[in-house]
């Protein structure tokens, strides 16, 4: 069976048709990653009993003609930084290795009711910090596309889980680039959406004012679906947006007419020779599409990087002080007092980057310190939003590379600041809260997947994947899956 | 430019309330002095008058009060199950106060 070649979307429509049960799609995805994963090290928890069980059900209740959701027997993989009730939430930290979780994610909820198999839980980077999967504290998950690389970060289990084929959606969750850029390092497609269209209620907090939950998908469509589902007004997580769920799926136009492309060319001098022509190759199929390319001034976006570590450490510094070992999570059995429990458990529960992140937030929040740093880096966000706000006055997107380079080799980046470079084109996205989609572009020379990324104003969640799904639509040729987890047979 | 010495981790691991082993000091120490230098960047923009942004969704965003009525919230049982240690339906702690035992 190649049921793992088709698209969320149509294994949906195909289970909806009776052309295929639920439990056939349910086993094929259980094997898939029983056989698989030892090689992805993708999952860090699977599900098969439950969702055989949802499979079996939701076979009878379609023989019954019973109403079934918008995402019946469509297998999704939750980023573990999202609670499921009931199950383990480690966000790959030693600190959470046993806890578990009293309620569910919104999100989670959502797509539970609307019948998709909730199939496992997948790796990201400690507290979702990182852009390589090395910071869990388990293992790292690979690139499906060549076994020694990285599948980028911090969503790197997700990207990989999708990029393999072992499920076909997966959430991530994305403070400056964690659904992009694994999405694009492993071939895949990855929407982080306007900031609060979807609720972040029971997902572990790292930077409340960046953190979105977002699809990562075999497609635009797929993706589109699950936004559907959880794109929803929640009145748990206080920057939900108020608005009605959206409608992605109806009217998807088949090209670019009348579409006018910002490209920002002057903020694109950090790429290679080779990388700037390949995004300009990317840039002709979209004029092939009918969209118009305009020049956009984001020079501004230099300085990206350093107001997001400056802004999202001090978010985690405060957000992570509820690890204090005395409710939940590691409590040092070294700590003679209160003091030592604080000191010891997060010594002992807490990696080495969390660690630095943690204490990097600390520094700049810390007397004598603020003012030169936090609200300096609050005032250049304001100049950021200004210049996207500029800019979409004279077009309808924007877009930009995923990446500066492809996946690269797992613990070939040793140097801090490189690795926080590699989140150069996706950070601004969040920090000015706009919907942006990662979607695959081509090959480089060693045939690793490229990602090109589409912004959009705020709240043209809709327009933007629709419009990536015309560029998907007209050159299916990147959806291509690796060849290494391609073959039908196991 | 700052150097190294101006970073006082003594003072960050107790403001955060972490200790670092003695063999990741030398490495964190380093890092946080690679960033906060690279972070400097910043002070060449000129943001002489400009408004600092504590959230993206401006206008879209306002204060909601919730109606003052009860929930059902998580319940005791469940809160228990993941504290580390707990006596007669209490979470138990070292001695908070010196001289205790």
């Amino acid at each position: 069976m190649d049921l793992h070649l088709h698209s969320a979307y149509e294994l949906h429509h195909l289970f909806l048709s009776g052309k295929v049960s639920a439990e056939e799609i349910a086993t094929h995805f259980l094997q898939r990653i029983e056989k698989l994963d030892p090689q992805l090290q993708s999952f860090l928890t699977v599900f098969p009993e439950k969702t055989l069980e949802k499979a079996k059900n939701l076979d009878q209740r379609r023989k019954k003609g019973e109403p079934l959701g918008k995402m019946a027997a469509v297998p999704v993989a939750i980023k573990d930084n999202m609670h499921i009730k009931g199950e383990i939430t480690t966000c790959a930290s030693k600190f959470l290795q046993n806890y578990r979780a009293p309620f569910s994610a919104t999100a989670v909820r959502l797509m539970e009711e609307e019948d998709a198999f909730v199939i496992g839980k997948t790796n990201l980077d400690e507290f979702a910090m990182g852009s390589s999967n090395e910071n869990s504290a388990f293992f790292s998950s690979k690139n499906p596309w060549d076994l020694s690389c990285s599948p980028g970060g911090s969503s790197g289990g997700s990207a990989a889980a999708v990029g393999g084929r072992l499920s076909l959606l997966a959430t991530g969750s994305d403070t400056g680039g964690s659904i992009r850029q694994p999405a694009s390092l492993c071939g895949v497609y990855g929407f982080k959406p306007t900031y609060g269209r979807v609720s972040r209620y029971g997902l572990v907090a790292f930077g409340s004012s960046l953190d979105q939950i977002g699809p990562i998908g075999t497609s635009c469509l797929d993706c589109a679906m699950m936004m559907e589902t959880i794109g929803a007004f929640c009145k748990r997580d206080a920057t939900s947006l108020n608005l009605p769920q959206e409608s992605y799926l109806e009217d998807l136009p088949k090209d670019l007419k009348g579409k006018v492309i910002g490209v920002p060319w002057n903020f694109l001098e950090l790429l290679g020779e080779n990388e700037l022509k390949r995004f300009k190759e990317t840039i002709e199929k979209f004029k092939s599409l009918g969209a118009t390319i305009e020049e956009v001034d984001l020079r501004l976006l230099k300085y990206s990087i350093a107001v997001y570590y400056i802004l999202a450490t001090a978010e985690a510094s405060t957000n992570l002080a509820r690890f204090d070992g005395i409710r939940f999570g590691q409590r040092s059995k070294e700590a003679k007092n209160l003091q030592e429990v604080y000191d010891l458990s997060r010594k002992e529960g807490f990696g080495r980057e969390v660690k630095k992140r943690i204490m990097l937030g600390t520094y700049v929040l810390s007397s004598g310190f603020k003012h030169a740093y936090y609200q300096k880096a609050q005032k250049v966000r304001t100049l950021i939003i200004q210049a996207f706000e500029k800019a979409f006055e004279s077009c309808d997107f924007i877009a930009i590379p995923t990446t500066v380079k492809s996946a690269f080799t797992l613990s070939s980046i040793a140097d801090p600041l490189e690795m926080y470079l590699q989140d150069i084109f996706t950070i601004s996205a969040n920090l000015a809260g706009l919907p942006a989609l990662s979607m695959p572009c081509g090959f480089d020379e060693e045939n690793r997947p490229l990602g090109v990324q589409l912004l959009g104003p705020q709240l043209h969640d809709v327009q933007v994947l629709q419009n990536g799904y015309a560029f998907e639509n007209a050159y299916p040729e990147f959806r291509k899956v690796s060849p290494l987890f391609s073959k039908e047979a196991l | 430019m700052k150097n190294l010495s101006t970073i006082d981790l003594e003072r960050l691991e107790k403001l955060s309330r972490i200790s670092c082993s003695s063999e990741e000091e030398e490495d964190i120490l380093q890092s946080l002095q690679k960033v906060i230098e690279y972070m400097e960047l910043l002070q060449e923009v000129d943001t002489e008058g400009d408004s600092p942004t504590s959230h993206v969704l401006g206008p879209l965003m306002q204060n909601i009060l919730r109606k003052d009525v009860e929930e059902k919230s998580l319940s005791r049982e469940e809160f228990f199950e993941n504290v580390p240690d707990v006596v007669a339906g209490m979470v138990k702690v070292p001695p908070v106060l010196k001289g205790e035992e």
